[in-house]
C-alpha cells in the first residue's frame, strides 16, 4: 500500500505547476477551433471497419487459432529415450 | 499594475466562455455521427470462447515492482525495468540474465528496446530516457556506454524507439511527450498540451503513418502528429489518470485503461 501511496505522490506532485494563463486558454480555443473542423465519419461506418479488420485478422490470430506445438520455442520438449 | 491585471481577466474570461461553447459544438458534432453503438454493429459475432493460457516462464531477478517491459523484435528476449533502479535484459527461452545495468535512480519507470535489438532505452525518476548498446564484450560495462538522450523536468514516464534505433520519443511527468534524436541528443520536436503528468505513449502501427497517442493526469488522451508537433485530437472521457493506451493494429482506433476502472475504445 505504501508504495502505491508513493507511485500517486509521485503523479499528483507536478498537478499545482499547471494554471491557466492566457497563453494557455488562446491556445486551448486554437485547437478546439481546430478539432471542430475535422472530418468526422460516422459510428456505424468505423465499427463496420474495424469488425472487417477484426475478422480478417481473426485467421491468423494464436488466441483464436492456436500454436502448433512443433513451432511453439516455450513449449517443454518431451526428453527423447534412446532404445 | 491593477489595471492590467482587470484587463487579463476579462479576456481570459471570454476566451474559456468561447472554449466551453467550442466544446460543446464538439460534442453536437460527435453526438450527430453516433448513429450506432459497436456492440450493435458486433452482435451477429460469434462470441469468443475461454483461452486457455499457461505460464511458460517466470523471469525473476528484480528485486522490487517490475514497472516495463518490451520485447525485443527476435520474440526471444525482453527488457524489463523495476521500482529498485535495474534494468535488466533476458533470454525469455532459458530465463537467463544477459544483461543487466544499475541506474542512477530507483523507479525506472520505462524501458525500451531498439527495434535492432542492439540497444535498450531507459529512465524514470532520473527525469532522463538514456540509451545503453548492448554488449556482449564481457570488458566492456555497459554503463560506460550510456548514452543520455532525453531531457526532461520532471521523471520519464515511458519511451519507444520509433521505427529505428535513431529516434526516441518520451513521455513525462514534465507533462510533455518529445521526439529525440538518438545519436546527438537533439531534440526534434516536442509535443504541449497536456495538462499534467503523461503516463503513457503508443505509436501507430508503422503501415498507418506518424502519429501518436499519449495519456495523462489530466484525464486526456491526445492523439500527434508527430512531424508537426501538433495535437490531432484529444479525448477527454475517463473521469481519472489514462494509465495506458494502445493503438488497435488497424491504427484506425485506440483503446485507454484508466484509474477510473474502466477501459475505453
Amino acid at each position: 500500500m505504501a508504495g502505491f501511496t508513493q507511485h500517486n505522490a509521485l503523479k499528483m506532485s507536478s498537478r499545482e505547476a499547471f494554471g491557466c494563463d492566457i497563453g494557455q486558454a488562446r491556445r486551448a480555443v486554437e485547437q478546439l477551433r481546430m478539432e471542430a473542423g475535422l472530418d468526422r465519419i460516422k459510428v456505424s461506418k468505423a465499427a463496420t471497419d474495424l469488425l472487417q479488420f477484426c475478422t480478417e485478422q481473426a485467421k491468423s490470430d494464436p488466441f483464436l487459432v492456436g500454436i502448433p506445438a512443433a513451432t511453439n520455442p516455450f513449449k517443454e520438449k518431451k526428453p527423447c529415450a534412446i532404445l | 499594475m491593477a489595471t492590467d491585471g482587470l484587463h487579463e481577466n476579462e479576456t481570459l474570461a471570454t476566451l474559456k466562455s468561447e472554449a466551453e461553447s467550442l466544446k460543446g459544438k464538439l460534442e453536437e458534432e460527435r453526438a450527430k455521427l453516433h448513429d450506432v453503438e459497436l456492440h450493435q454493429v458486433a452482435e451477429r459475432v460469434e462470441a469468443l470462447g475461454q483461452f486457455v493460457m499457461k505460464t511458460r516462464r517466470t523471469l525473476k531477478g528484480h528485486g522490487n515492482k517490475v514497472l516495463c517491459m518490451d520485447w525485443c523484435k527476435d520474440k526471444r528476449r525482453i527488457v524489463s525495468s523495476s521500482q529498485d533502479g535495474k534494468v535488466i535484459v533476458w533470454d525469455s527461452f532459458t530465463t537467463n540474465k544477459e544483461h543487466a545495468v544499475t541506474m542512477p535512480c530507483t523507479w525506472v519507470m520505462a524501458c525500451a528496446y531498439a527495434p535492432s535489438g542492439c540497444a535498450i532505452a531507459c529512465g524514470g525518476l532520473d527525469n532522463k530516457c538514456s540509451v545503453y548498446p548492448l554488449t556482449f564484450d564481457k570488458n566492456e560495462s555497459m554503463a560506460a556506454k550510456k548514452k543520455s538522450v532525453a531531457m526532461h523536468t520532471n521523471y520519464l514516464s515511458a519511451c519507444s524507439f520509433t521505427n529505428s534505433d535513431m529516434q526516441i520519443l518520451t513521455a513525462s511527468g514534465d507533462g510533455t511527450c518529445a521526439l529525440w534524436d538518438v545519436e546527438s541528443g537533439q531534440l526534434l520536436q516536442s509535443f504541449h498540451g497536456h495538462g499534467a503528468d503523461v503516463l503513457c505513449l503508443d505509436l501507430a502501427p508503422s503501415e498507418t503513418g506518424n502519429t501518436f497517442v499519449s495519456g495523462g493526469c489530466d484525464k486526456k488522451s491526445m492523439v500527434w502528429d508527430m512531424r508537426s508537433g501538433q495535437c490531432v485530437q484529444a479525448f477527454e472521457t475517463h473521469e481519472s489518470d489514462v494509465n495506458s493506451v494502445r493503438y488497435y493494429p488497424s491504427g484506425d482506433a485506440f483503446a485507454s485503461g484508466s484509474d477510473d476502472a474502466t477501459v475505453c475504445f
